[in-house]
Formats: C-alpha cells, structure tokens, sequence
C-alpha cells in the first residue's frame, strides 16, 4: 500500500505542477478562484461592519470638532484598526483572484457585497432599512452589473 | 443628506476611484528612460488618494448608518466610466448607459431615506 499511495502521491503532485501553468488555476480547492472570490465579498462585508463599529464608538471620543470629518478620529477605536486590516487581507486575496479570473468578470461579483453588507447591518447592527432603501440597493446593484464590464475595461484602459 | 455629506461622499468616491487608477497604472507603467520615477510617482500618488479616500469613508461612518453609506460605493463604477468617456473621448454603449441610470436612481432613492 505504501507503494501503491506513493505512486497516487507522486502522479498527483506532478498533476499538480502541470495544472499549475499559465492560465489554468491550481487544482487544490482551497486555492480555487471562484471560492477566493466568496471569501473576497465577505471580507469586504466585514471590513465594513468593523468600521462602521469602530467609527461610531469613535464618534463618542472627545475630540475637537474639526477633527470629526476628517475620519482620524476613528483611529481611537480598535475596530477601525480591525477594519483596515481586513482591508488589506482583501486587497491580497483580490489580487490572488485577479491572477485567475479577469476583472471584468470577478468585478461585476462583487456587487454581491452590496446586498450582503445591507443585510449584515440589518442582522448585526439592527439597523432599520426601509422598504426605499432596499429597492435602491437592488436598482444599484442591478446597475453596476450593468455597468461593471465597460467600467473594469475603462479602469485597465485610463 | 446634507449637502456637505454629498460632496464628502462623492469627493471619497473620486478619490477612491482615482486611487486605484494610479495604483493600476504604478503596477503596468509604460516603458520609459525614468521608469523607476514613474513607478514611484503613481504608487505615491494612488496611496494618497486611497488615504483620502479612507479618512472621509472613516468620518462618513461616523454620521451614518452602514447600510445608508455603503450603497455610494455604487458610485465608483459609474465615475470610471464617465472618466473613460471624458478622458478617453470613448464612446459607451447603450448597457452602460442603462447602468448608469440605475445607478443614479438608487443612489437618489437610498439618499432620501433618512440617514440615521
């Protein structure tokens, strides 16, 4: 048996390297594109729930006024710094998915997170959203789908 | 909306958009004697609008609910586009257009919805 799964071992590696070539992306699933993409949508929902936590226990800090807009003021919350570093552990897992998939196809995905952030503050923060609210997410949404492809053309071409 | 906050949001809208356009162009730079230069110019220059962009995206939060303020990131697509089109002198088709105008309506519908 040993044997037997050294062989299996071997072919599956060498399997592995060949599907590693330009273009094909790699064969294990926890590398896969479309699933770095899901993880991409959520890391960007949570992202926005820890600033919007951390930015409103900021907005309880003391500081000058003129202070308030500029956003610094968050930086008094750890949330707000939870929240960057999502940020940045979505910007490196993005641009793991644009090795694999092209922007004008993984871009128009992420107008999932429209819908999921809405959802997640409804469910995490209880915040009320009106019947308005939803139909312009929706019609957002349903926009930059639309838009989403000319839109990634036009930021690879500006 | 006040009108203060319309602008900070459209104002972190472009500076995101153009942030990621420099970043873009840092990462692809075109073949040139000062390479190294240009690289650094547009690196720079997208992580200081990407700054911007946070710190008003940050204070933004502060003043409204997330699912009132996260709908305008809606508006980055649509801004690339016109900035195609007006830069570029492209000419969009009908689908974008559409977009755009689904786009605008949305985001007129989540702004009269009260923000907090």
């Amino acid at each position: 048996m040993p044997f037997a799964q050294a062989i299996r071992g071997r072919r599956r590696s060498r399997g592995a390297k060949e599907a590693r070539k330009p273009g094909h992306p790699p064969p294990e699933w926890y590398l896969n594109p479309g699933l770095h993409l899901a993880i991409n949508c959520i890391l960007m929902t949570v992202a926005e729930l820890c600033l919007q936590v951390g930015a409103k226990e900021a907005s309880q800090a003391d500081v000058p006024t003129w202070l308030a807009w500029t956003g610094l003021r968050g930086f008094v919350s750890l949330w707000t710094i939870a929240g960057i570093v999502v940020y940045i552990v979505a910007f490196a897992n993005w641009l793991y998915v644009l090795r694999w998939v092209p922007l004008s196809v993984a871009y128009p995905l992420t107008t999932v997170v429209q819908v999921l952030v809405a959802i997640a503050a409804w469910l995490f923060l209880g915040e009320h959203v009106p019947i308005t609210r939803w139909i312009g997410i929706l019609l957002i949404s349903g926009g930059v789908l639309l838009s989403a492809k000319p839109a990634a053309q036009a930021e690879e071409k500006l | 909306m006040t009108i203060l906050a319309l602008i900070l949001v459209v104002v972190s809208q472009i500076a995101q958009v153009g942030g990621q356009v420099m970043l873009k162009k840092g990462m692809v730079p075109a073949k040139s004697k000062r390479r190294k230069r240009v690289i650094a110019l547009y690196l720079g220059a997208g992580v200081a609008f990407l700054t911007v962009w946070f710190l008003l995206w940050v204070g933004l939060h502060e003043k409204m609910e997330l699912s009132y303020l996260f709908p305008f990131q809606g508006l980055s697509p649509l801004l690339l586009v016109v900035a195609a089109a007006l830069l570029l002198k492209e000419r969009t088709n009908w689908r974008t257009w559409a977009g755009i105008a689904l786009i605008s309506l949305g985001s007129v519908l989540v702004a009269i919805t009260a923000a907090t």
